[in-house]
């Protein structure tokens, strides 16, 4: 959907008595931003990305300040290390007591042009499926109950995946459609800058495809099926939904390699864009064929297989190697084209962490246009994805997932880092 | 100056280079200082030897690493552990040994030196006194006793003394073999992975580094020659080169020496910028806060034949990674970009920036052609020097006559992006 369409719904939206998205600042000026997060302190998600629209950025070689303003705050929980209020205090906005307050900045309408909701860090109980039960469904209903109640409706941008519940996530874009404002979701990987910067072509036709990631679940296994959501999509005929998932782990992951459930080529190729190979190279710094040498084998401890296979009867696999690597890394076969297409997803040294600076640019882009950069369609698959996984490895077997026909096109436009 | 052409024409007659004996797997030999954990000669080796990452599988290369020379062997060598691990690879106690593997005459088809690392002497002007130029003559000795000659690698500068250089380069093309040297900079990974456009009119250019004088001020300059030796012209030589360090470098930049939207620009494309403030991740410093992070700032400035003004910054403490900046006829916004090195240990296990570095050297030792020009780095090896005579002479400029280095660029960079 690009401005001009998206315009013209609104518009449409508008006239059938649904909310209109409009914004409160006059063109020109500072565009207001509400922020609502768990937790703000150093190098939480909250102060990286909050900060950039405090502090600026980089972006395509120059230090970028959003025409946007911080206006207003909601801070879950304040742990030791809190920023909150020093923010506040420095760039001149307020923290609320209510999300409620934060939008409408503590009188009785919408008061901001935008919502940053960012719900990732903080103390929260896990469920059953080892998910981390961060609020942000509830942090997004409240955003709408106000949307709602005042009759006008902003941006959001939603940190990560939408939930940990697929039914949460579905509902949040449900309600996006029926009050009309565009979402934006999701984390840094798929649009930082990738090593090498490839970019599968619109429309090709995907063979085989497969994720290496790292990293605890359910935080770290979303990042890797997001960077691999991000290319797969680009496929004949755009995403169409996923059937069936199932998650494996320990030597079982081995042993479907070798029945050629995935494909080794693929896990050499995509190892081969790593610059963090463990065990020998930690040890006196040589390269490494991993997979070759049989070094991988010894290196994992608990590797897990998340595979998942799409209606349009893509297959693809994601596998967890915690101990052989540090990155994430992406190869896969496309019909027609010479070799692999592998690529890595270039998580830059902390503390810049540049990658959320590209993040950022997407959500200000959002905030500017009302059009969001890329479809929150892929947040959702890929939220549903994860859960489903999870489930299917506490069940023990495959798990049908009819529920899971989310059905996108990618964005003609990359938007990834590249400029 | 010859052109590049004529001294190619005119090394043809002397030329001794014998044609790589079809289907057969080139022999390579290495040439080096020492040998440890994240030393030069351990990324060289280990990639001819183990094989690494290229173009999305394990590449091996198409060739053997059969002999080794290592200068300095201390406690924590792994040249004896290489080895026994790959008995194929045999250590040899001298030069010439290494290339006649034992015998008498020249015996392999590629040579690499990596005279980087180990521990030697500091001139008074503390030029470490690597044995590159000493590590040269011996294998051309081998060259000449042999009747033959075959491609050469050096890692980085030629040497750190002009002349020596330049008779190394000289004797190259007297000889007739093919020669590359430099760093990886030229070939690394680039954020974003743009190539200054062929024929680009260049008003000014600058790098962004860190490190220090007579080691990575010679990165820093690579980094700003591989894209402005595209420009209009090509590459003229250099008239000129002035230093600046302490308050020296903050004044020039008070008196707008070199541009200020080109060093925000180049900064911008920092993925190590320090953060100035406590408790913020990544912010700009102001200048007053640049004045506080960094540690004995070293620009040098330096002019082109042709008019343009180059000027690289070593700013430790700001930025730890190689960042460039031009201003280009023609764009209003700054061509920016940085040549990313994905440094262990901290940030990586595998110094893989070394990865398109050896690709390029195979490729020259399968086909005996050099992938990008042997002028490039004779022209920063000679700008090194020259910046660390001008810090030497208390900052003075330094004409650089001997700099009239002309040459045209190849149309490919072979920057990594594959």
């Amino acid at each position: 959907m690009n401005r001009r369409t998206f315009l013209s719904l609104a518009a449409a939206a508008s006239v059938a008595g649904l909310l209109p998205t409009s914004a409160l600042a006059a063109p020109g000026e500072p565009k207001r931003i509400a922020v609502v997060c768990t937790i703000w302190k150093y190098l939480s998600h909250a102060q990286h990305i909050g900060d950039r629209f405090l502090v600026g950025y980089p972006h395509a070689g120059v230090w970028r300040k959003p025409n946007m303003k911080i206006v207003s705050l909601y801070v879950d929980q304040r742990p030791e290390g809190d920023q909150s209020e020093a923010r506040a205090k420095e760039f001149g906005f307020k923290v609320y007591p209510t999300i409620a307050e934060t939008l409408r900045c503590g009188g009785d309408k919408l008061a901001c042009d935008a919502v940053l909701v960012i719900g990732e860090h903080g103390e929260y109980p896990d469920n059953d499926l080892g998910q981390k039960l961060y609020p942000r469904y509830e942090f997004f209903k409240e955003c709408v109950k106000v949307f709602e109640a005042d009759g006008r409706s902003v941006p959001v941008y939603n940190d990560k995946n939408l939930s940990y519940s697929f039914e949460k996530a579905k509902e949040m874009v449900a309600d996006s459609k029926r009050l009309s404002f565009p979402v934006l979701a999701g984390s840094s990987l798929p649009v930082t800058w990738r090593l090498p910067d490839i970019e599968l072509p619109l429309g090709c036709e995907i063979e085989d495809a497969l994720m290496v990631g790292v990293g605890g679940s359910d935080a770290m296994d979303y990042h890797a099926l997001e960077a691999m959501q991000c290319m797969i999509e680009r496929r004949k005929g755009g995403e169409t939904g996923i059937k069936k998932v199932e998650m494996i782990e320990g030597d079982a992951v081995w042993k479907a390699g070798e029945k050629g459930r995935w494909s080794k080529d693929l896990l050499v190729s995509a190892l081969s864009r790593s610059d963090s190979p463990l065990g020998l190279t930690v040890e006196d710094g040589r390269t490494q064929d991993l997979v070759g040498t049989g070094e991988l084998y010894k290196l994992v401890k608990n590797p897990a297989a998340y595979f998942i296979e799409h209606n349009d009867g893509l297959k693809t696999t994601l596998l967890m190697v915690n101990g052989a690597v540090r990155d994430y890394l992406f190869s896969s076969r496309v019909k027609g084209m010479a070799g692999l297409q592998a690529t890595q997803f270039f998580l830059s040294p902390t503390p810049n962490v540049t990658y959320s600076a590209c993040l950022v640019n997407g959500i200000e882009r959002m905030f500017e246009t009302g059009v969001a950069p890329y479809p929150v369609e892929r947040t959702l698959i890929v939220s549903g994805a994860l859960e489903a996984c999870l489930k299917a490895k506490k069940q023990g077997s495959a798990l049908e997932t009819p529920y899971l026909k989310v059905v996108y096109k990618a964005p003609a436009e990359s938007s990834y880092c590249r400029a | 100056m010859l052109t590049r052409r004529q001294v190619l024409a005119a090394a043809l007659p002397l030329a001794l280079q014998t044609p790589l004996r079809a289907q057969q797997r080139p022999k390579i030999a290495c040439v080096s200082t020492v040998f440890f954990k994240y030393s030069h000669t351990q990324h060289f080796v280990d990639r001819f030897l183990e094989g690494y990452g290229w173009n999305g599988t394990h590449h091996k290369p198409p060739m053997d690493l059969v002999s080794l020379y290592v200068n300095q062997v201390g406690e924590s060598d792994l040249s004896a552990d290489r080895g026994r691990r790959h008995p194929s690879m045999k250590i040899y106690p001298t030069i010439a040994e290494a290339l006649t593997l034992g015998g008498s005459k020249l015996a392999v088809d590629g040579v690499l030196l990596i005279g980087e690392h180990g521990r030697y002497e500091r001139n008074e002007k503390r030029q470490t006194k690597y044995p590159r130029y000493e590590f040269f003559q011996e294998i051309v000795k081998v060259f000449r006793s042999s009747g033959r000659t075959v491609p050469l690698f050096n890692d980085k500068h030629l040497s750190w003394n002009w002349e020596w250089a330049k008779q190394m380069y000289d004797t190259s093309r007297e000889m007739g073999f093919p020669f590359m040297a430099g760093s990886s900079l030229p070939v690394t990974w680039r954020t974003p992975s743009v190539e200054m456009p062929l024929g680009s009119k260049i008003r000014e250019a600058l790098s962004v580094a860190y490190g220090g004088v007579d080691s990575y001020d010679f990165h820093a300059l690579e980094t700003i020659q591989c894209m402005v030796e595209r420009r209009a012209g090509g590459e003229s030589g250099v008239k000129w080169v002035k230093a600046y360090r302490g308050d020296n470098f903050w004044k020039a930049y008070d008196d707008g020496i070199w541009s200020h939207k080109l060093m925000n620009a180049a900064l911008s494309r920092s993925h190590t910028l320090t953060p100035s403030r406590e408790g913020f991740n990544n912010d700009f410093p102001t200048l007053e806060a640049m004045k506080r992070l960094v540690q004995r700032p070293v620009a040098y400035q330096y002019e082109h034949a042709d008019g343009l003004k180059c000027t690289m910054l070593l700013m430790q403490g700001l930025v730890e990674d190689f960042n460039f900046a031009a201003d280009i006829d023609g764009h209003s916004a700054p061509f920016s970009t940085q040549m990313y090195l994905p440094m262990p240990p901290g940030r990586t296990t595998l110094a893989n920036f070394f990865s398109p570095l050896v690709n390029n050297i195979e490729k020259m030792f399968l086909t005996g052609k050099e992938t990008y020009p042997l002028e490039r780095t004779l022209l920063t090896t000679g700008l090194t020097a020259a910046g660390v005579e001008s810090l030497y002479r208390e900052e003075a400029r330094y004409d650089t006559p001997h700099l009239a280095i002309k040459y045209k660029p190849t149309r490919d960079s072979h920057f990594w992006r594959t």
